[in-house]
């Protein structure tokens, strides 16, 4: 394509140059340089005329920032699920339903008093589940669960639940705390202090395992027989 | 359970893919400007770098012309594959629809 007369600086140049700051490189090259170079197939068509000109770096710089909006909930998804994995969401939904009921009962059951917390609690606890849901629409292949978990029984203790590293389960971690802020806020700094005592403590293990591949491995394990 | 083993097809791939077998390849935009706004500019690419990952599209870079400055457009086309998924997905969605009116 071939820039406007009278054109010193094509759009998209310091969008292209800043876009490594933002994102992968296999990000880049799959959406945002199509996004671009839509932007600038759109500029140079405009010719000389100054509001089509103006529309063009409109549109495209408003799709370069949803795209940037929209990046860290857009992770390509890998190849499609194994037959075996297509029917894994079947048995967290029946849990989810009985879940679902289980809150709603609670609601109605509690005292006057506490009626207008828990409406509260419940709107942020279904807001944390429309964005998980909004989040597994856009990656199917992905869910906020991990697959090969051991089974456990968590009940109420929030360590015994396991979430795979992934955005799904960064929003289910965040929505929970959320929730139980709602509903005790005196919790607050326990809850912050935990949290970063937590991080500090996982950043720990994780840079300790990396130095140590191979600690926790089968045939490095003493087994008394 | 859906067709071949394959998760759902979800709708926004499922219309790219009709739009891009009845009509072509197409660049990005040509997509979301024939999807009566079903698709939007923002997030078009998202989508089609997932179905490329998936393998229901491949895209090639249009040729610059001699002189041109820029970025290269992709022009989007269905795989195969791709095409074999959007059949297998209408019937099976239109087996499903009479499987629950009778």
């Amino acid at each position: 394509m071939t820039p406007p007369a009278g054109t010193h600086r094509f759009p998209g140049t310091t969008l292209r140059r800043i876009a490594p700051l933002l994102f992968s490189e296999a990000f880049i090259v799959a959406v945002v340089d199509p996004t671009i170079a839509d932007l600038q197939a759109e500029f140079a068509a405009a010719g000389d005329n100054r509001a089509r000109q103006l529309r063009a770096r409109w549109r495209g710089y408003a799709a370069f920032w949803r795209v940037t909006l929209a990046a860290p909930f857009a992770a390509l998804a890998p190849a499609p699920a194994a037959p075996s994995e297509v029917d894994a969401p079947a048995a967290p939904r029946r849990t989810g339903n009985l879940g679902t009921i289980a809150v709603i009962v609670a609601v109605l059951a509690v005292n006057r008093v506490f009626l207008g917390i828990s409406f509260i609690v419940l709107a942020a606890a279904v807001l944390c589940a429309i964005v998980i849901h909004l989040w597994y629409e856009r990656h199917p292949s992905d869910t906020a669960a991990p697959r090969d978990r051991s089974w456990r029984s968590p009940q109420i203790n929030f360590s015994n639940m396991e979430v795979p590293g992934n955005i799904g389960g960064l929003i289910f971690m965040v929505g929970s705390l959320l929730v139980v802020l709602l509903g005790l806020p005196s919790v607050l700094w326990f809850l912050l202090i935990g949290a970063a005592a937590g991080s500090f403590v996982a950043w720990r293990l994780a840079t300790w395992h990396a130095r140590h591949p191979k600690w926790g491995l089968p045939e490095n394990r003493i087994v008394l027989r | 359970m859906s067709p071949a083993g394959f998760g759902p097809l979800p709708r926004k791939e499922q219309l790219i893919l009709e739009l891009l077998v009845e009509n072509g390849p197409m660049y990005g935009l040509e997509l979301v400007d024939r999807s009566a706004g079903a698709l939007k500019r923002g997030t078009v690419y998202v989508t089609l770098g997932r179905m490329e990952a998936k393998g229901f599209v491949e895209s090639s870079h249009e040729p610059l012309p001699a002189g041109g400055i820029g970025l290269p457009r992709r022009m989007y086309r269905p795989t195969a594959l791709g095409e074999r998924m959007l059949g297998a997905w209408n019937a099976f969605t239109r087996q499903l629809a009479m499987e629950v009116k009778s």
